[in-house]
């Protein structure tokens, strides 16, 4: 797999999503850590806010020789000065305590925030002034220093903590990204192979039946329709290659012999006829592939009226009748209707297709068998079955038979186009009939019957009872 | 002579129908454009008129076919097309055409089709028997003889026959008995009509008697009287 460009990256749909969640993500946690970080700050301030507004108070309530004296004890306790307590005049300078001089400025009765210098470092404290009715000022404050250092350690913490968040997440759509530009670019190949010709290529899936994975189904689905088509489309031209060449080339070489050595005028019309002949193939082998895709394209249905099944078989039967018996089969219809064969379509092209099944029946089903034509109506199911006793169609030939222009290798050298069985088809679908083949054990069965999943087991069922009594029973 | 109009945009096709139907006796004029058809058409009397489907210029073979019928012109049409549209037939019959034939067609069709056409205006249907030489039909009993001699024939029999029996001496072709005696229209290749037609000839011809239905052309028949 090559390399994936970060500019192929940045446009992919999954780099993008991940982004758009980090984002959200990102947001979501600033919030709640902002959150977090507001009332832990205000906590801590407002406990010292309140200690600070207690000792001041006590401070305040004492005589001032009292005062002097809590203010020296208080020094005794904290020896560290962490927590300075002090009195200033009125001038601001230090009478007692461990404050040389009142932070300026300094409120009344409002905590406030100052600096002092401890072993040589500004240490920031917290505290509360009150000035005495004398005019002394009375500070009391603690040392925040830690308090502030919680404060950024939190800040700290959650800098770097985002960070490592945006860096993993960045990494992660990255991978994901870069994942699907993988993937696309797999498919891209192959599509540019399939459209290069390699119609047997197929589109790359993982198994994950993941929503590329179903589209890539899709596709692949489609594709094999498009590769049948295609060797449809083959066989036909291939087909018309051979059915088309073979009557011209002959007509080519009649009349180019006809033009190098006939001498008389017998010779020519002897060519002529020839000639004749070959152009009424090609010509047939013509009109029954216009036909085809003319009954294909659907067109026709437009001309359908009202018909009579029964009565299409029975003048199928009436026409080929001479010729079942010229050559010794017997050809029997069955009605099975009872008299209720409506349908609609068109007269013409059922007869032309029950005509072309009959005809093949005939043609391939030896001297002294049978050929039977029979109409079946098992409820709202109407269809027409042609069985034979010849020699049948291989299983694996049965669905080929439908094919345009496809021969049965025993039937190579028997006259036909090829195209009789295709039209059979075609005309079928323009009715929404399906065709079955199947071995009549011996011989062919074809049917034709109206398509209808809900009804097919009992019309199966039919078919079977009607050619196996041994079902009966069931 | 019966009189034919041809209307066919294609000179060389107009030529070789116009030679066709002159070597079978009619008197040809030809038309290459709706227009010049529709004038003629309307100017001259004609037998039959044959007519392409499709012509340039705007005025069409059906739009010239409904004027026709319109201004009160009565001669029998034949429409020529090369649409492959199936129902194109049944739309072309709509519009006042009596006959279609799909192209390419073989011009035996042609002038079989095209005669049938004059012929029928020309004798009127009323008899009850018909007689080719020594061949007979009662229309009304549905018996046929033969030199006096009563031929059983199936009932599809005899509907070859008598569609035979009304055109004498003409030709008539396979695709035009399948339509007419079977009533179904496609172009049936298969030679099963030939089946047909030797069954019946052999009934017909029964003791040794001369053939009274003559194949033409590999694809088409006459009844004619046994000299």
């Amino acid at each position: 797999m090559s390399s994936v460009r970060l500019s192929d990256l940045r446009r992919t749909t999954s780099f993008r999503l991940a982004l758009l969640f980090l984002a959200l993500f990102g947001a979501a946690s600033l919030t709640l850590f902002g959150f977090l970080y507001w009332q832990t700050a205000g906590y801590l301030k407002n406990g010292t806010d309140e200690w600070l507004a207690r000792e001041l108070a006590s401070l305040v309530a004492a005589s001032p020789s009292q005062l002097i004296e809590h203010l020296n004890e208080h020094a005794a306790r904290d020896p560290e000065g962490d927590r300075p307590f002090a009195l200033f005049d009125a001038a601001g300078h230090g009478v007692a305590g461990k404050v040389a001089n009142l932070p300026t400025p300094s409120p009344s009765n409002r905590p406030f925030e100052f600096r002092l210098n401890r072993r040589g470092e500004a240490v920031t404290f917290r505290g509360l002034a009150h000035r005495l009715p004398s005019g002394d000022v009375v500070l009391v404050s603690q040392n925040v220093h830690e308090m502030h250092e919680f404060r950024e350690l939190l800040v700290g913490a959650m800098a770097w903590g985002g960070l490592l968040v945006l860096i993993m997440g960045l990494a992660g759509a990255a991978v994901i990204g870069a994942g699907s530009v993988r993937r696309i670019d797999e498919v891209a190949r192959a599509i540019e192979r399939i459209v290069n010709g390699n119609l047997a290529e197929r589109l790359p899936t993982r198994g994950t039946a993941g929503d590329l994975d179903r589209l890539v189904d899709v596709v692949n689905g489609m594709l094999d329709d498009i590769e049948r088509l295609m060797h449809e489309v083959k066989g036909v031209s291939d087909g018309i290659a051979h059915d088309l060449r073979t009557p011209l080339t002959r007509l080519l070489a009649g009349l180019e012999r006809a033009a190098r050595r006939a001498a008389s005028v017998e010779e020519f019309a002897a060519a002529v006829d020839e000639a004749i002949v070959e152009t009424k193939a090609v010509l047939s082998t013509f009109g029954a592939m216009l036909r085809i895709s003319e009954v294909e394209d659907g067109a026709r249905r437009t001309g359908f009226t009202t018909l009579d099944l029964a009565a299409i078989a029975a003048d199928v039967r009436d026409f080929y009748e001479p010729l079942a018996e010229g050559k010794g089969v017997s050809l029997s219809l069955k009605d099975g209707s009872r008299g209720s064969a409506k349908m609609a379509g068109d007269p013409s092209l059922l007869f032309e297709a029950i005509g072309n099944l009959v005809d093949n029946a005939i043609k391939f089903t030896p001297s002294g068998s049978r050929v039977t034509l029979r109409i079946f109506r098992a409820n709202e199911n109407l269809g027409v079955i042609v069985t034979d006793t010849g020699p049948g169609i291989p299983a694996e030939e049965r669905e080929a038979v439908l094919r345009r222009f496809y021969r049965a290798e025993r039937s190579r050298h028997t006259p036909g186009s090829g195209l009789g069985l295709s039209l059979v088809a075609a005309v079928a679908r323009l009715h929404g009939l399906d065709v079955v083949i199947e071995d009549a054990k011996p011989g062919c069965r074809v049917t034709l019957r109206r398509e209808g999943a809900s009804t097919w087991p009992t019309l199966a069922a039919a078919v079977t009872q009607d050619t196996r009594p041994a079902a009966l029973g069931r | 002579m019966a009189r034919v109009l041809v209307v066919e945009d294609d000179v060389q096709t107009a030529a070789e129908i116009a030679a066709a139907l002159g070597d079978s006796g009619f008197d040809v004029d030809c038309a290459h454009t709706g227009r010049e058809g529709l004038l003629k058409a309307g100017a001259d009397t004609y037998e039959a008129i044959v007519l392409d489907r499709m012509l340039p210029g705007g005025v069409d073979g059906l739009t010239v076919l409904s004027t026709l019928r319109t201004v009160g012109v009565e001669a029998p049409v034949l429409i020529l097309s090369a649409l492959s549209a199936v129902d194109e037939r049944v739309r072309g019959l709509r519009a006042g055409g009596d006959d279609y034939l799909t192209k390419p067609f073989e011009f035996l069709e042609l002038t079989a089709r095209i005669e049938v056409l004059v012929r029928r205006q020309a004798i009127p249907r009323r008899d009850t028997m018909l007689h080719v030489g020594d061949l007979e039909i009662d229309l009304l009993s549905r018996e046929v003889r033969r030199a006096g001699r009563l031929v059983e024939l199936l009932p599809r029999e005899y509907h070859l026959l008598e569609y035979l029996m009304r055109q004498p001496n003409q030709v008539v072709t396979r695709t035009m008995l399948f339509e007419e005696v079977w009533g179904y229209h496609y172009d049936e290749r298969t030679n099963v009509i030939d089946v047909h037609i030797g069954k019946l000839r052999r009934k017909l011809d029964e003791g040794g008697l001369p053939t009274l239905i003559h194949t033409v052309r590999s694809s088409g028949y006459v009844l004619r009287a046994a000299e």
